[in-house]
């Protein structure tokens, strides 16, 4: 007994039995072939170990290099009068939450953007930039994509910046034909898109114009 | 393994001007196509489409064109065929459109619909036809497309047989 070295682990009840029962597991005797398989005298699976104090049960034995293991669990765990007490003391959660995700992702999205000349002073109205819009889609991606349903939601003529409304899957066409274009009218211009955002009310505040003091 | 995956698309040229189909070529055709691509998907389709695009065969008796795309673009290819409108060749525009017939991996397979649909056609034919020399001449196409395919495999042959009886419909 006292050569036996002892290792807990958190097996559980099933596979502890399953290894007890191969018989390689059972055999002491290593190397000397397979046919040995004598179970250890006074030591079998199932059985409390004597002259311990706490009960503590032999649920495998398993076979290890440095000598025989024996794989046990403290049985407070096991019985059923212990478990009870040890669950009373934990207290019961007082309120039940319910957690709503939505996987809808939202329809459209928004985007803030500015229109920048190379030498200013070029004057838009609101109809010659949705034009210029779908002509810079119509470019890349050709009459298909064109008519994705944009809108302009808001628009300024002295600033030449506008709020845009996509469908969420032409969002990313949107955004490339924008980055794409480069003139107007034989003037070179670029687009500037300053926020994007899946919520309209996103758009409203910006941190990075936020003035401090 | 690693290799470049094709999409053949079978067409068949539909045409109410019976001179439409004898004046398909396949560059004609191919360039016909390619516009319409950049004319529906802009520049991002024209290039998307065009890198494995081919034509891979023509027949101008029975209208049937083969296009190759690539695996990732065929959708832009096929959803662009519907605005074919008109063929223009040498000055004379006749009006058409491209029915898709099918949609296959390999040509293999497209050969094979094309042999099914081939006989398909000729009892339709069959059906509709008015002349008695015609109708012998398809019904002698059809028995010997039946003795055929209980022999063998043997699609090439039966494919120029049903073509040859398509000639005299037209």
């Amino acid at each position: 007994m006292a050569s036996l070295r002892f290792r807990v682990t958190p097996w559980s009840l099933g596979e502890l039995r399953a290894v007890a029962s191969h018989p390689l597991s059972m055999s002491r005797f290593r190397g000397r072939g397979r046919g040995a398989k004598r179970k250890h005298p006074g030591v079998s699976p199932g059985r409390k170990l004597r002259g311990s104090s706490t009960s503590w049960w032999i649920l495998a034995v398993s076979k290890s290099p440095g000598g025989v293991r024996l794989v046990r669990r403290r049985a407070a765990f096991l019985t059923q009068g212990r478990c009870d007490q040890h669950w009373k003391k934990m207290p019961a959660p007082a309120t039940t939450y319910e957690r709503i995700v939505y996987k809808n992702p939202s329809e459209y999205h928004y985007m803030k953007v500015r229109l920048e000349f190379q030498d200013g002073g070029v004057g838009l109205t609101a109809a010659q930039f949705k034009q210029l819009l779908i002509s810079a889609l119509k470019d890349l991606f050709g009459e298909v994509d064109a008519a994705l349903p944009l809108d302009v939601l808001t628009y300024e003529e002295k600033t030449l910046s506008a709020i845009l409304r996509i469908c969420s899957s032409g969002l990313v066409k949107l955004w490339s034909s924008l980055t794409l274009l480069g003139s107007y009218k034989g003037k070179n211009c670029a687009f500037r898109v300053i926020q994007v955002s899946p919520f309209l009310l996103a758009l409203s505040g910006n941190s990075r114009e936020l003035v401090l003091n | 393994m690693v290799r470049f995956k094709h999409r053949y698309l079978l067409c068949e040229v539909v045409s109410d001007d019976p001179r439409c189909r004898l004046t398909l070529e396949d560059r004609v055709l191919g360039t016909l196509v390619r516009d319409t691509i950049a004319r529906v998907h802009g520049t991002f389709g024209a290039a998307a489409c065009s890198i494995g695009f081919a034509v891979r065969y023509l027949n101008a008796y029975t209208g049937i064109v083969l296009l190759r795309c690539r695996k990732e673009f065929y959708r832009l290819v096929w959803s662009a065929l519907p605005f074919i409108t008109s063929l223009e060749n040498k000055g004379h525009r006749y009006p058409c459109f491209l029915n898709t017939l099918h949609v296959g991996g390999t040509i293999r397979t497209c050969q094979k619909f094309l042999i099914q649909y081939n006989r398909r056609q000729l009892l339709i034919l069959l059906q509709n036809c008015t002349d008695e020399g015609e109708r012998e001449a398809i019904q002698k196409s059809v028995t010997k497309n039946c003795l055929l395919e209980e022999e063998s495999a043997g699609e090439e042959l039966s494919d120029s047989g049903g073509e040859e009886t398509a000639e005299p419909m037209e």
